[in-house]
């Protein structure tokens, strides 16, 4: 597994990771993926569709219970990742290179929608 | 603040992902739900299940008292058996599920749920005016381990069990040098044995079954496979499939209720009315025909109608499929093989009405 670089996530456990190309992949980090435990579902919403940040894009669901992901930025939905949709188990071995969950296109400012999201080592500590 | 089961080391050590249940902080999982679900149907699985309460019954009118209590007709229990039974209010609702044990003559046992301990000794001690008997709660006293597989009875018999034992009975037993009350009952529809330790001793038998366990590759399991392994084989979770507003002839129990039983119970002439002139709402198994998951509380529909409410759903490991436990209006159209609707994030989702157990049980429930 490799980790992306431009990597931010946010507390609700999204990462945004910038492709540098005014897209940005957005997916779960590692740390939500462990805490879920075995991931048997995921609903990704349509391309086209749009998003405010903090809106409910995504669902995912582990054996257990279903938890909704939020948009860490506001964006139109440009791919999806549909081998995550066919095999959410993917998710477990690896949630940043296989198991990104959408690509975006901004439609806000993206400099302030980013001031509350954290750098990965941030976010790691901030589990501690 | 939540209470820790004398196990609490063994599963940090074991690197288990700790959650509150009902007042307990346990083991949800070690390594994935999945993995230990299929482990205990494949090999055997170890639990602790030491949250449960263990209540003993003493005393000349033991009898008379458990039979005022629930639907069961204890005065057929015989020595070292075991029966499921139902602790049921004046309406017939259930205060809780429970086995009750025949430990002597006037000696019983009763395995509670976690959740329910303190309602069902308030209840026990209330309905037990002009009984002689002796309530004892020793919850506090007793770890209680599950083996749970069709490698278990191997496994126990390599770890000293003495005798024979049948499904649903009850022995005392000396294992590793320990004395221990063992019975042939669980609630992953799979063969085992639940057994009964003072606290002092369980993290030495703990250990001591996943040692001689592992040449059947045993493995410790959590919650998260309990609750996905007892909904294949269709048992109840109270809280969820079963309160104290559902009858046991509503939640499909009826098959445990004599139909002779002369003393009067709790909740007796509610019983007898529904199985007689049948319910207004039974319990129903799921089955999703797409990739959703129907969970607790889900609305059930049929024919545009809301119908009913789902209680239990998880995925089932062992079918590959979504499954689901369901109370429905008790109306004929609604039986095996019509599909009816759940509603999941505001789309409804077809599930078609299922035999239960979801799987073929393992273990045999033998009737009074």
């Amino acid at each position: 597994m490799t980790m992306p670089e431009n990597l931010l996530c946010s507390k609700s456990h999204e990462y945004l990771s910038d492709n540098g190309d005014n897209t940005f992949t957005v997916g779960l980090t590692d740390y939500a993926v462990e805490q879920l435990g075995d991931i048997v579902f995921l609903e990704l919403p349509e391309e086209g569709s749009e998003f405010k940040k903090g809106d409910t894009f995504a669902t995912i669901e582990s054996v257990k219970a279903a938890s909704e992901i939020y948009m860490p930025i506001s964006g139109k939905i440009i791919d999806i990742n549909n081998s995550a949709v066919e095999s959410p188990e993917i998710l477990n071995e690896d949630s940043f290179e296989k198991g990104w969950l959408v690509k975006i296109e901004p439609t806000g400012d993206v400099e302030s929608e980013q001031a509350d999201l954290l750098e990965y080592e941030d976010y790691k500590e901030e589990l501690e | 603040m939540t209470k820790e089961t004398f196990l609490h080391d063994k599963h940090i050590a074991l690197g288990a992902k700790m959650v509150d249940f009902a007042g307990w902080e346990m083991p949800v999982q070690y390594s994935s739900i999945i993995e230990e679900h299929k482990n205990v149907r494949e090999n055997v699985g170890l639990f602790d299940v030491s949250h449960m309460g263990e209540v003993f019954v003493r005393g000349k009118d033991s009898v008379d008292f458990l039979n005022s209590i629930v639907p069961q007709d204890i005065s057929k229990l015989s020595y070292e058996k075991a029966v499921y039974c139902q602790l049921t209010n004046k309406q017939g609702g259930l205060i809780d599920d429970l086995i009750i044990y025949k430990l002597g003559i006037l000696e019983y046992l009763v395995i509670c749920n976690a959740s329910r301990i303190d309602e069902d000794l308030n209840w026990m001690v209330r309905n037990s005016k002009g009984f002689d008997v002796k309530i004892d709660n020793q919850s506090h006293n007793y770890s209680l381990l599950a083996v749970q597989g069709p490698k278990a009875d191997v496994l126990m018999r390599k770890l000293g069990l003495s005798d024979y034992q049948e499904s649903f009975t009850i022995k005392p037993e000396t294992i590793a040098g320990i004395k221990l009350l063992v019975s042939r009952t669980g609630y992953t529809g799979e063969d085992g044995y639940e057994i009964l330790v003072e606290n002092k001793n369980s993290e030495y038998l703990w250990d001591k079954i996943l040692d001689e366990g592992k040449e059947f590759d045993i493995k410790p399991i959590g919650l998260g496979a309990r609750d996905t392994l007892r909904l294949e084989a269709a048992l109840h979770l109270y809280g969820n499939d079963l309160d104290e507003n559902t009858t046991p002839v509503e939640a499909g129990l009826s098959w445990s209720i004599p139909k002779d039983k002369k003393d009067d119970y709790n909740g007796k002439s509610v019983i007898e009315d529904q199985l007689h002139n049948g319910t207004t709402k039974k319990l129903v198994g799921l089955r999703m025909l797409d990739k959703s998951i129907a969970r607790h509380e889900y609305e059930v529909y049929y024919n545009g109608d809301k119908v009913g409410v789902i209680t239990s759903g998880a995925p089932s490991p062992t079918l590959g499929a979504n499954i689901a436990l369901a109370y429905v209006k008790n109306n004929k159209e609604i039986c095996t093989g019509t599909i009816v609707q759940v509603m999941i994030r505001e789309k409804l989702h077809d599930a078609e009405v299922v035999k239960r157990p979801f799987i073929q049980k393992r273990n045999k429930v033998k009737l009074l």
